[in-house]
């Protein structure tokens, strides 16, 4: 009985990225879709950790840093930079910067560690937990992209 | 036979048949023996009853009948045209119109048989031409409002899902009141969606509204009636809740009791419960006067001129060809930078023309929305008593379809504003030796990229001298600021949101009803409005409205390695002037332009442009002289690039940070976004 919910335990793809010396896992449900960096057009005024907008495909898509999202120093573009689109639920498109796209895994609920939430650290709700990833012995801590792009909409419903 | 494939097709035409009628109508009244005319109503009124028929819409058929009955009486000489006669006439249309919008929505007429006016066009009959109880006409006829039992308490008709009863519960246990509220609209008010919603805004600070009646969606797209009800769980009194509503202006009434708590249902009690409540449901959609809430069965459609469509398919077609031209230039061995060209020239122009041509097939014809309003003048005279003429002109002036859906509305407000409170009455007129007749005119033309709409009145206009006194009153402004406001600022609080509110003020001064609501739908519509007032000779009020929503003409220009787009709109002049020229002002930058003095903006300050280190200022600066009403303000740039046709985009949710400086992207040729300045915003 024991074996078959672990069989039937669901596994969720995660989109890995690498942004400073950390790991991100992001939903695969979420990304739209992964561009090469491009020319992003500064907009005046706006939060510090938005870069500005890119021109997709004929849309305009606002791009966050991840780096400064996360107070890490600001990021060189490499060949390797990649902006991932991001579709949250029920929202308009949205990229973020990362250093490089690392590969895809699948977790199962079982293989994340949901954190003790600590109020006093603001990014701590941009995290929903780490992942173990068994094969390479790393750590991926998973965005909460709801959280992590809602700042930007409350900011601007205020 | 199946005839619902029709339906788009009955609808539209019966749309096009009611608006000739009513304007024939208007001209029979003018002229009771233009045979033109009457031959006219009478061919509508046959098409309309023909047309009902084949649908199977009896009621419909019935009364087109009757009216069709009565024209030929009238056709033949048998009987003559009177007031009295219109008034019936117009109130079928109404009935009619009625039973339009109920198929519109449920695809039945309703069950409306419109008795009092069939009998009025019988006794219209039979009496040759002399209508029995004209009283009695104003009565019930098209409105049908024989509701329910509860009368203006129509809350007690809420049925509350499982969930709404928990929480209902819930609020009880928490000490929390519960009422259930019915909120009467006036029956003036023109915009109550808008009303409607300032009700929910403003209780939403004094708790939460579990359950509305009809849907909150409904209510905002102005999908019910007089009233609607509410049900709100609030730590508030009932009085102070009732306060709060009654404090929206247009509101007429407002009652309500508080929702006892529910027994606790277990779970099968609740499913014969819902049962029970779906019959309920059931027997309320039979009830005649109950809209059944839903989307229209019936999707908006435009009807548009053929040639426009054979322009398009034409452009298309060369679009083909432009495509084909291409790949033979490419697949041809030596790839001509010439033919290339060529092509892509060709590809250049028919892309614009398909532009063109796709905006003209959106645009509409302002009348669409203003030939219903000679109409709304004549029952106003009517029922103000007061002699007046509408006066259009420019009704085809064209308007992006989606403008056109939406500035009804505020119009209808401006011109019953004009008539209600702008006009003097009969008597007075005649004592201040005006002409009898007032006249109101609405004036529609186009000016560059803008479309301007005048409504213009000869009556009292503003008395700026008892706003002022009203506004001090109120404590929106100082007894100081007041000295120094000039008239033009005083005005402009009529458009105010906090003034209009105050009935107080409408009633003295005879403006400020609505205003506010006016000026934010033509704001969300990315136009504007003014106001021209001379005490004693009337007012003009002047909207003004981009052509198009989504493109315009902007002028390029750079600001460091930055590439902004100004709209062409809004630009004055652009001038190279010298540094030296600079002055100060209360330590302000302006400069001194042929008389004018300019206050500066430098834009790379103003948007943060990041410079080089090495970056010296020149000696010489470009400036853009910007205007906004009366405003100028000149802008410093570095470069200009030159005037361009820009698509708007919109910057999303995410990025703007409520920074109203910038109004938006566009993408230019090359693929690079460059963002568009509101140069009203600077101001």
């Amino acid at each position: 009985m024991e074996n078959t919910v672990e069989v039937m335990e669901e596994k969720v793809q995660y989109i890995v990225v690498k942004a400073g010396v950390e790991q991100y896992g992001i939903d695969v449900k979420y990304v739209d879709n992964i561009v090469r960096i491009q020319k992003i057009t500064r907009v005046p005024k706006s939060l510090p950790y938005y870069k500005g907008v890119i021109n997709l495909r004929g849309e305009i898509i606002p791009i966050m840093s991840l780096r400064k999202k996360f107070n890490i120093e600001d990021e060189e573009y490499t060949s390797k930079t990649r902006i991932i689109i991001l579709k949250p639920e029920q929202q308009e498109l949205i990229g973020v910067i990362v250093d490089r796209v690392n590969e895809v895994v699948n977790f199962s609920e079982s293989d994340i560690e949901k954190l003790s939430i600590d109020n006093k650290d603001e990014l701590a709700k941009y995290i929903s937990g780490v992942g173990k990833n068994n094969d390479n012995d790393t750590l991926v801590s998973i965005l909460n992209i709801e959280n992590l792009t809602a700042d930007g909409r409350d900011a601007q419903a205020q | 036979m199946d005839v619902s494939q029709y339906l788009e097709i009955f609808i539209d035409e019966t749309k096009e048949h009611i608006q000739s009628l009513s304007d024939q109508l208007m001209i029979l009244e003018k002229e009771p023996e233009n045979t033109d005319t009457i031959n006219e109503i009478f061919r509508a009124a046959h098409s309309l009853k023909g047309m009902a028929g084949t649908m199977g819409f009896t009621r419909m058929q019935k009364l087109t009948h009757q009216m069709e009955n009565v024209f030929s009486e009238i056709r033949t000489g048998k009987m003559s045209v009177e007031a009295q006669l219109v008034d019936v006439l117009f109130q079928c249309l109404d009935a009619i119109e009625e039973y339009l919008s109920n198929i519109e929505q449920t695809a039945s007429e309703g069950e409306n048989d419109n008795e009092p006016i069939l009998n009025q066009l019988q006794a219209i009959l039979d009496g040759g031409g002399s209508p029995a109880a004209p009283a009695a006409a104003a009565a019930p006829t098209a409105t049908a409002a024989p509701a329910a039992d509860n009368g203006n308490r129509k809350y007690k008709d809420f049925v509350y899902a499982e969930f709404e009863k928990n929480a209902v519960n819930e609020a009880h246990n928490k000490n929390l009141n519960v009422f259930a509220i019915t909120v009467q609209v006036d029956e003036s008010c023109i915009l109550k969606a808008a009303r409607a919603f300032l009700v929910f805004k403003s209780l939403e600070s004094h708790g939460d509204i579990i359950k509305s009646n009809p849907s909150v969606q409904d209510i905002e797209d102005e999908r019910f009636d007089l009233d609607f009800s509410i049900c709100i769980i609030t730590s508030e009194s009932y009085e102070k809740i009732i306060g709060v509503i009654k404090n929206v202006s247009e509101i007429k009434d407002a009652v309500g009791e508080p929702v006892p708590a529910f027994a606790a249902v277990t779970q099968e009690v609740a499913s014969s419960k819902t049962e029970q409540k779906k019959e309920a449901v059931a027997d309320n959609k039979k009830a005649p006067d109950k809209k059944p809430a839903g989307k229209p069965v019936v999707n908006r459609s435009v009807r548009v001129d053929i040639e426009k469509l054979d322009v398009l398919m034409n452009l298309v077609s060369e679009l083909i060809i432009a495509k084909n031209g291409l790949i033979s230039v490419s697949s041809s061995d030596n790839v001509s930078s010439r033919g290339f060209t060529e092509q892509i020239e060709y590809l250049e122009r028919v892309t614009t023309n398909l532009h063109e041509s796709v905006m003209k097939v959106r645009m509409m014809p302002i009348e669409t929305v203003t030939n219903k309003f000679p109409r709304m003048i004549r029952e106003l005279a009517k029922k103000l008593d007061k002699k007046m003429e509408l006066y259009m002109s420019g009704e085809d002036t064209e308007l992006d379809r989606t403008v056109i859906d939406e500035i009804g509305d505020p119009l209808m407000h401006l011109l019953r504003n004009s008539a209600d409170h702008g006009l003097e009455s009969n008597e007075v007129r005649a004592q201040r030796g005006k002409p009898e007749v007032g006249t109101i005119e609405l004036n529609a033309y186009q000016d560059g990229n803008n479309v301007v709409i005048e409504v213009k009145d000869d009556g009292n206009g503003i008395d700026v001298e008892s706003v002022r006194n009203k506004a001090i009153e109120k404590g929106s402004i100082t007894e100081e600021q007041a000295e120094t406001m000039s008239d033009k600022e005083i005005i402009d609080l009529l458009f105010k949101p906090s003034f209009s509110t105050a009935k107080k003020v409408s009633d003295i001064s005879g403006r400020g009803v609505g205003l506010d609501v006016v000026k934010t739908k033509i704001e969300t519509l990315g136009g504007d409005i003014e106001v021209k007032t001379k005490l004693g000779e009337g007012s003009t009020f002047i909207i003004r409205l981009p052509l198009t929503l989504a493109i315009i003409q902007a002028l390029m220009v750079v600001v460091g390695d930055e590439k902004y787009a100004i709209s062409l709109g809004s630009i004055q002049t652009i001038e190279d002037i010298p540094v030296t020229d600079i002055k100060y002002v209360q330590s302000k930058e302006v400069i001194n332009l042929r008389g004018t003095v300019i206050p500066l903006i430098r834009l790379d300050s103003v948007l943060d442009v990041p410079r080089n280190e090495d970056y010296e200022a020149p000696d010489r600066m470009l400036v853009i002289v910007v205007k906004k009403g009366d405003k100028l303000a000149g802008l410093i740039i570095d470069e200009l690039i030159g005037q361009q046709e820009i698509v708007i985009k919109s910057l999303g949710k995410y990025i703007n940070n409520n920074n109203k400086v910038i109004g938006g992207a566009t993408i230019l040729g090359d693929g690079e976004v460059a963002l568009i300045l509101d140069a009203n915003a600077l101001l």
